[in-house]
């Protein structure tokens, strides 16, 4: 399909690219249903799902995370939910995030890119079941603190240069402020900044390297407060609708 | 109210699990004011607290509740008209129990001494030991219907006397909507939309001084204590609590940050309660000296 765009991208104005294009495009069509049936023949062999995208293995999905298999199958429940709130594929695209944390799918915000691009592990620019499942393990209780601290220095390593340099602070700052509608002079902001960077700043390079990050979450840990979602651990009480649908007896 | 039901349900020795202050509020929003008033000494129950006992034994074994729509007409409709059903895995003793429980008429609705009697309820039962005059200490339930989401920034040892607490920029940083993930968990349609905080430079004192002048000024009761301030009053329309939560944060010298949030009640009467609050407090407010065009642009876009 997208060859054949390509195509006519290219060649609008040349005839015979057009003509090549009129020939070309009925047989890819005909490829496609081809394949789109023969493959559709295999889906049939699977039980039938209510959902359009294909059901996940959960179990697969469940190893090395600290979830049980019901965990990640009530987890399924809120991929569907969040999923299919804009457009119902299978994936979470960007706007259902943004819907899903500021209740409106409008609008800009530094941290929630942010989050996007560090669940995206894959960068197709939506997030699937398992990169969802896998992101969220890291903010389950039981996780170790050192993959959280690790999470929060990606998180705010804008650039991902390996430090959190001032300037990128300074973006930062200038973003919450604005999500706050709080308004500073530059004056004032610089004096946040300054006051921060002399706390954690050990080695006074003028950015925070991994260990600066984690010497200064350790001291304040409150830093790393959002980074640990309670309600992870009674998932299964907020989607109980699982268990109709569950797979393996737990 | 929240609080009677923590009580009677720890004497009817029944699970407390008040997964969240949102069953709580849950409750008060949908309760039908209370017919009477519980005396000291034990509980002959208001039938309106055994109707709220009746939707959190609900949650407990189904996991959701048993009336949830979004507009409140259809709610206490389906409230009036007993419109809930059970899940298969309610056993046919619990289910006849919540029936009875769940009752809409308040003189043909089960008493707590009835509900003692029930066999579902008995089964496994121990009785509590009811003390004469037992004072009820509502500390331990009021912390937990505290706002939990209070705390962003370290306590450090000297915050009594010294002043408010420190926020740092990565503290700030966190406040962000963006990072706060339980919003993807939070069924609640009634999320606060905008952020609501201001900044000051007028002397911390000075601050809290104001802010307990207009809260009182607005009719409300105030607790304060250290820098943090907790406004309590009743809800417009009369149905509920309405509360908030303010703390004020120094982010840097001479320089803090109020931080304002619902802690019960409606939200559009939160944002309302914003828009006069802020308008009282603007002798406080701190707002950057630009230009005049600047000024009007900030007018348009803020409240605060």
């Amino acid at each position: 399909m997208e060859s054949s765009k390509n195509n006519l991208q290219s060649s609008s104005s040349l005839t015979i690219g057009e003509r090549l294009c009129a020939v070309v495009i009925p047989f890819i069509f005909l490829i496609e249903a081809l394949i789109f049936t023969v493959s559709g023949c295999f889906d049939c062999r699977r039980p039938p799902r209510k959902h359009r995208f294909r059901f996940p293995d959960i179990a697969q999905v469940a190893k090395d995370t600290p979830f049980s298999v019901n965990e990640v199958e009530a987890l399924h429940e809120l991929f569907k939910k969040l999923s299919s709130s804009i457009i119902d594929d299978g994936f979470i695209h960007k706007e259902e995030l943004q819907l899903a944390l500021f209740r409106t799918p409008s609008g800009e915000n530094l941290f929630l890119d942010r989050i996007f691009d560090l669940f995206d592990e894959k960068r197709n620019g939506v997030i699937e079941f398992d990169e969802f499942v896998h992101a969220l393990s890291v903010f389950h209780p039981n996780t170790p603190l050192e993959e959280k601290i690790n999470f929060a220095f990606r998180l705010y390593d804008l650039r991902q240069t390996g430090y959190i340099e001032r300037e990128e602070v300074k973006q930062m700052v200038i973003a919450i402020l604005l999500e706050s509608e709080m308004h500073l002079s530059d004056e004032l902001i610089e004096v946040i900044i300054d006051k921060t960077f002399a706390d954690a700043d050990a080695d006074m390079d003028g950015k925070l390297s991994k260990e600066d990050w984690k010497a200064f979450a350790i001291r304040y840990p409150n830093l790393l407060k959002n980074m640990t979602l309670p309600y992870l651990k009674d998932i299964t009480t907020v989607f109980p609708s699982f268990v109709f649908n569950t797979e393996v007896e737990d | 109210m929240p609080s009677w039901n923590a009580a009677i349900l720890s004497q009817a020795d029944l699970p407390v699990d008040l997964t969240g202050s949102r069953l709580a509020m849950h409750n008060s929003s949908m309760k039908k004011p209370l017919e009477v008033v519980l005396s000291h000494q034990g509980y002959d129950g208001s039938a309106a607290d055994v109707w709220s006992c009746g939707v959190i034994l609900y949650v407990l074994i189904a996991g959701y509740l048993p009336f949830e729509e979004t507009d409140l007409p259809t709610l206490y409709r389906k409230i009036n008209a007993a419109e809930f059903a059970c899940p298969p895995w309610f056993s046919p003793g619990v289910k006849s129990l919540i029936n009875r429980i769940l009752d809409p008429n308040p003189k043909t609705r089960i008493r707590i001494v009835e509900i003692k009697n029930d066999p579902w309820f008995r089964k496994n039962y121990l009785a509590v030991k009811h003390v004469e005059d037992e004072t009820v200490n509502l500390d331990d339930v009021r912390a937990v219907f505290d706002d939990i989401e209070g705390k962003f920034v370290s306590e450090q040892s000297g915050g009594n006397e010294k002043g408010p607490l420190m926020m740092n920029a990565f503290e700030m940083i966190t406040l962000s909507q963006g990072l706060n993930l339980s919003a993807l968990f939070d069924r609640r349609q009634d999320y606060v939309k905008r952020q609501t905080r201001f900044v000051s430079r007028k002397p911390a004192k000075d601050i809290i001084s104001s802010i307990e002048a207009v809260g009182i000024s607005m009719g409300f009761k105030v607790h304060a204590r250290n820098y943090k301030v907790r406004f309590e009053g009743i809800s417009a329309n009369k149905a509920g609590q309405f509360a908030v939560a303010l703390e004020v944060y120094e982010v840097a010298t001479a320089l803090f940050m109020v931080d304002v949030r619902k802690a019960a009640g409606d939200t559009f009467e939160y944002h309302k309660f914003y828009k006069n609050f802020c308008s009282k407090l603007e002798h406080i407010i701190w707002r950057p000296a630009e230009g005049a065009a600047n000024s009007s642009l900030l007018r348009r876009n803020l409240t605060c």
